[in-house]
């Protein structure tokens, strides 16, 4: 972890915190590990990022100021449960506080690949009890007893000898003076009362009345509204625009040309400014903007799909090998072989893009909503040449993130069109653009061969992924990286397994998506492995067992997901089931979907869960994770992004359907208990979700799902 | 331009200078600064915008500003004093919110039927929750509290 001065201004802002009350934090050693830290005890130029810290006052008022932002996976429920743990208080007094948005400070606050808990939970362990050994030492210094004979409950500390007690607040003063314990006591999981427990999250009824503020809901004085015309074509270049006319529409005040950055790429627009967001909107509906889109407009599904399907030709790099996977497909008589394709996805997060940008001649502010306010913070940074703490970043709820919100190029945009018009500027996407200007997931051709031996187990298995890496969309780079492998089954016991990757390199913008790759390699991995299953004649759960057998993670949740899906019993008439298993952020899933044949349709009736995430904080929130990525896992599996004459097709919900409430199948998720570090909720019940489904279909109907989105070909019952 | 007299959460509300073309959605959360109804997809598909309108639910991001003149507007803001209207509670007892962005639209519909329908059948619910979009996939929970709404 890199070490930085705290420069004047933050060391003032942090004692100021710190004034008359106990406060802790916890920073990283030079091992690797980490350490609590009593914050009154630092001194000027003392440096390090202090990831969250509490603050107990003297009125008892306990404060987590917690540094990773909401967008509906629970943080703000999780965070301070793993802190009441240790800290011996009721979750219900713990306070949450946003932290401002600073790496040097808080070290990365950016919440993708469902890291928040897993990064934190020994963080928040370790300042949870060091503030609690605080209090009980102050206490025991007090009564002049020793701290050995003491213990804290209920944000009281009592002496084990006597009838004496005394609350935190009252602490406060004197174990603000104590330095933190190096090596404060945590408590055996056993002993957990607040982690594993369904705690009611914080946040759920301000999202019941209206009251939770989302970046779209912010105001500052003074504003201008923007709506800004981009390039259907990603990359068309602007010719000209009809500045005068549109000008002159009611409460227009600027027509101006705008440029953002996507992953390389620069890309265009022009911006309507004007007093209200409506005039804005409808202002924006008369300007015609004359773009050199060079010969982009030829682009369409069917030509990029060709570029993917010449470059499986290729051998591509390795990525993975054990065992000599060509020497068994040189002597086989065999090989099954089969070619997946799935198409681009769009995030689409309920609350469109949208940022708050005011430039000032000396400073700059944002206000919106990010999954990533420090990449906002280098953004603003860079493109004004500002000093960090000229810069200025308020983030709020997340109306959905999904990896969308993790890139800058909203904010980029906003801060350009207000320094050109020089006045604070809000700037909302339609859903049109939000839908149709991406980055999207990559859309990706994977290639299979196998080859069964005589006991019918997998004797080879080549897998072959042909994708647009997120990292590397311009440039001269063609070598695919390992990331591209994400979610291909490593641990199945195969003696000879490769896999490789062609690095599909188009100008169509990629990024994070929920679960990334882990949301498309699965679909072919787990529906070929059943491909071979029904090959060989075996129970596709059979034969995933087999290859997963003395696995502590795989056979468990594989065994568990069998029994509670009644996997073994005789299908109903009409019905059928598939399998999938996948891990993600450290977590492992077994998936089982039934389905049923409805007239000439099939409906995914029920889909059952069991997993193992290590130790659940809030198993009601992973339940909650769970079914969500499930739901999306399901419009992936049912919807998806075509491009004609170099745009994108599905430009609103009317042709890019979303699951809805009448479509989601009943979700049953069982969770393994276990006492291992946290692995991520976010994103690990998504990967399963499409094979898991196109394994049922085949089971039903003897048809095998190679192409997605299901909605082409007309069979999922609406 | 035109001006526009209504009651919204109880008010009344006078608009001035309006553009009567400007869609009801905008007046409610620019004019009068009342956000808590969404906006989402601007064509009456996702119901992140749902108000009730003289008791019935409406999608505010396709209603022009002109044709509230005179109605009687309920917002989430306006549902109830305390975060204790019937679906509200049931909401907050099963836990249905994640990122809460299209939860103004879930409740609003569910409060507008239950309004007109105590006992609604599983096909009427059906009929009303699945106009209203949830990309964090909510909707087992909506479930959940909808059956509890009915029970009682």
């Amino acid at each position: 972890m890199k070490n930085t001065n705290i420069n004047r201004r933050r060391f003032i802002q942090l004692s100021a915190l710190a004034g008359g009350a106990l406060t802790v934090g916890c920073i990283p050693t030079s091992d690797g590990k980490e350490q609590a830290i009593n914050l009154a005890s630092l001194s000027e130029g003392a440096g390090f990022p202090l990831n969250q810290f509490i603050k107990i006052t003297e009125d008892g008022t306990i404060t987590l100021f917690t540094h990773r932002p909401e967008m509906g996976q629970g943080t703000f429920q999780s965070m301070p449960m793993i802190l009441a743990e240790e800290l011996e208080v009721d979750i219900n007094t713990v306070n949450i506080e946003q932290s401002i948005a600073d790496r040097d400070l808080y070290g990365s606050q950016m919440v993708v690949g469902s890291r928040s808990v897993q990064s934190e939970y020994h963080k928040l362990r370790k300042m949870g009890a060091a503030a609690r050994e605080m209090l009980i030492q102050a206490a025991a210094q007090q009564w002049g007893v020793d701290a050995e004979t003491c213990y804290a409950e209920n944000a009281q500390v009592f002496h084990k000898d006597s009838e004496n007690k005394i609350a935190f607040g009252a602490l406060v003063k004197n174990a603000s003076k104590l330095s933190a314990p190096e090596e404060p006591y945590l408590k055996p999981v056993s002993e957990f009362k607040v982690i594993g427990q369904p705690i009611a999250r914080q946040d759920i009824p301000l999202k019941t009345n209206g009251k939770a503020i989302f970046g779209l809901d912010m105001q500052v004085e003074g504003m201008l509204h923007a709506s800004v015309e981009r390039s259907p074509v990603f990359l068309g270049k602007i010719k000209s625009f009809n500045e005068a006319e549109v000008l002159k529409m009611p409460g227009v005040k600027a027509v101006v040309k705008t440029k953002r950055n996507v992953w390389g790429h620069e890309r265009e627009g022009v911006a309507v400014v004007a007093k209200t967001y409506w005039q804005a909107l409808k202002a924006r509906k008369s300007l015609k903007v004359e773009w050199d889109n060079q010969d982009l407009e030829k682009n369409s599904t069917e030509t990029l799909f060709e570029d993917y399907r010449e470059d499986a030709k290729k051998s591509g790099d390795s990525l993975h090998e054990n065992g000599n996977v060509n020497s068994v497909f040189e002597e086989a008589e065999n090989i099954v072989k089969a070619t997946y394709e799935m198409p681009y996805q769009s995030h689409v997060p309920m609350e469109p893009m949208n940022a708050i940008v005011h430039v000032e001649k000396d400073r700059v502010r944002y206000w919106g909503a990010t999954q990533n306010p420090n990449g906002v913070r280098s953004q603003l940074e860079r493109q004004f040449d500002m000093p960090s703490e000229k810069v200025e970043i308020n983030y709020t709820f997340m109306g959905g993130g999904f990896g969308r919100r993790s890139q800058t190029d909203m904010v980029e945009e906003a801060a350009d069109i207000s320094k050109q018009v020089n006045a604070p500027v809000k700037v909302i996407w339609t859903r049109e653009d939000d839908q149709t200007q991406g980055p999207f997931r990559a859309s990706q051709v994977n290639t299979l061969r196998g080859v069964l031996g005589e006991n019918g187990e997998i004797a080879a298995l080549e897998h072959k992924i042909i994708a647009q890496e997120i990292r590397n969309q311009t440039g001269s780079d063609m070598k695919a990286g390992r990331q591209l492998m994400g979610g291909v089954n490593t641990d199945y016991q195969i003696p000879n397994f490769s896999v490789k990757g062609v690095l599909q390199k188009n100008y169509i913008p990629i990024s994070y998506w929920r679960a990334v790759y882990h949301s498309t390699n699965p679909f072919a991995h787990e529906s070929f492995i059943d491909e071979l299953a029904h090959k060989a004649g075996k129970d596709p759960l059979e034969f995933r067992l087999n290859m997963v057998k003395g696995h502590p993670k795989f056979e468990p949740t594989l065994k568990l997901v069998a029994e509670k899906s009644n996997w073994y019993e005789k299908a109903k008439a009409g019905t059928a089931k598939g399998v999938a298993i996948c891990e993600r952020s450290g977590g492992y899933f077994a998936m089982v979907c039934e389905v049923k044949q409805e007239g000439e349709k099939i409906r995914p009736i029920k889909i059952t869960t069991a997993i193992d995430l290590g130790i659940c904080i809030n198993p009601d929130t992973v339940k909650a994770q769970t079914e969500g990525s499930i739901v999306m896992g399901l419009t992936a599996a049912y919807a998806g992004l075509t491009i004609k004459n170099g745009a994108i097709v599905e430009q609103n919900f009317n042709t890019y359907p979303l699951l809805r409430y009448h479509e989601c199948p009943e979700i049953e998720t069982h969770i393994i208990p276990s006492t291992d570090d946290p692995a991520g909720a976010g994103e690990t019940g998504l990967p399963t979700v499409a094979p898991a489904l196109a394994n049922a279909i085949f089971s039903l109907t003897g048809q095998r799902i190679r192409e997605l989105p299901l909605d082409k070909m007309n069979i999922i019952a609406g | 331009m035109a001006t526009i007299n209504f009651t919204i959460n109880g008010k009344k509300a006078s608009l001035e200078d309006v553009d009567p073309e400007m869609p009801l959605l905008w007046a409610i959360r620019d004019n009068l600064g009342l956000t808590g109804t969404k906006f989402s997809c601007g064509i009456a598909q996702c119901g992140a915008c749902t108000i009730h309108l003289d008791g019935a639910a409406i999608r505010a991001c396709v209603y022009p500003v002109s044709a509230a003149e005179g109605k009687e507007i309920t917002t989430i803001e306006g549902l109830s004093e305390n975060n204790d209207h019937p679906v509200q509670k049931a909401w907050i007892e099963a836990q249905v919110p994640q990122c809460g962005y299209c939860q103004t639209g879930q409740i609003m519909a569910a409060a507008a039927l239950l309004n007109e329908n105590p006992n609604p059948t599983e096909q009427e619910i059906e009929a009303t929750m699945s106009s209203v979009l949830c990309r964090c996939g909510t909707y087992p929970r909506i479930k959940k509290a909808m059956s509890q709404l009915v029970k009682k």
